[in-house]
């Protein structure tokens, strides 16, 4: 599946596992997709946002969720000890981020998969989807990004 | 009674929020855990002893943290 994904997008695709296994999370996230493109100087520069900031959002949220449930954990920030060598699998939205970005790919008439089609699958993600949730809180002017990229 | 206020907390969320929660519970738990079976490790703690403190066998635990 990956052999037609240039170096750019697949670096993104192992960034995004590291985000992940960071995180301590068991699967691999349309919001760790975003995070491992986020990696991407032209991606990054495209969302205008760093991954710092993302991370930090991504945090914020968690913080606000156990609020939201009643626990309070001011200072909190996910910093587990998850043992790296596992293979991490995707979640269902982000299997459908990559069926998307590969149509994407194709309609274009791309040989191949770049940072941008992934991107302009993921700006296509409706809530609850988490990548979606991640945009809409770091401000992210979907539209206007999407019309940059294909320019 | 502060129970019925709790409940009434997490009934009243967002499914949004509240299974975010979850996950984030789940990370703090395993940070949680992670760290405290190498101080009872460092404490001389048993494997045994570990599992029966988290309530699993001593063998998943060994598996998990083992060297």
């Amino acid at each position: 599946m990956f052999e037609r994904f240039a170096v750019g997008a697949r670096q993104a695709v192992t960034a995004s596992a590291d985000e992940a296994r960071r995180r301590g999370d068991r699967r691999i996230g349309t919001d760790h997709l975003l995070l491992g493109l986020l990696h991407d100087p032209a991606s990054a520069e495209a969302l205008g946002i760093t991954v710092d900031a993302a991370r930090a959002q991504s945090a914020a949220l968690d913080r606000a969720a156990l609020a939201a449930i009643g626990i309070d954990l001011e200072g909190y920030s996910p910093s587990p000890k998850i043992k790296v060598g596992i293979r991490t699998p995707f979640t269902s939205g982000s299997r459908s981020v990559i069926e998307r970005t590969l149509r994407l790919t194709t309609a274009e008439k791309a040989r191949r998969i770049a940072p941008k089609h992934l991107l302009l699958a993921l700006l296509e993600r409706q809530r609850p989807d988490p990548a979606a949730m991640l945009l809409t809180e770091l401000g992210v002017d979907r539209a206007e990004v999407a019309r940059r990229l294909s320019q | 009674m502060a129970n019925d206020g709790i409940l009434a907390q997490i009934r009243s969320t967002d499914p949004v929020s509240g299974l975010r929660a979850v996950g984030a519970l789940h990370r703090l738990a395993d940070l949680v855990e992670a760290t405290h079976v190498q101080l009872a490790r460092e404490q001389g703690w048993s494997w045994e002893q570990i599992g029966d403190a988290l309530g699993v066998s001593r063998q998943s635990v060994h598996a998990k943290y083992g060297k």
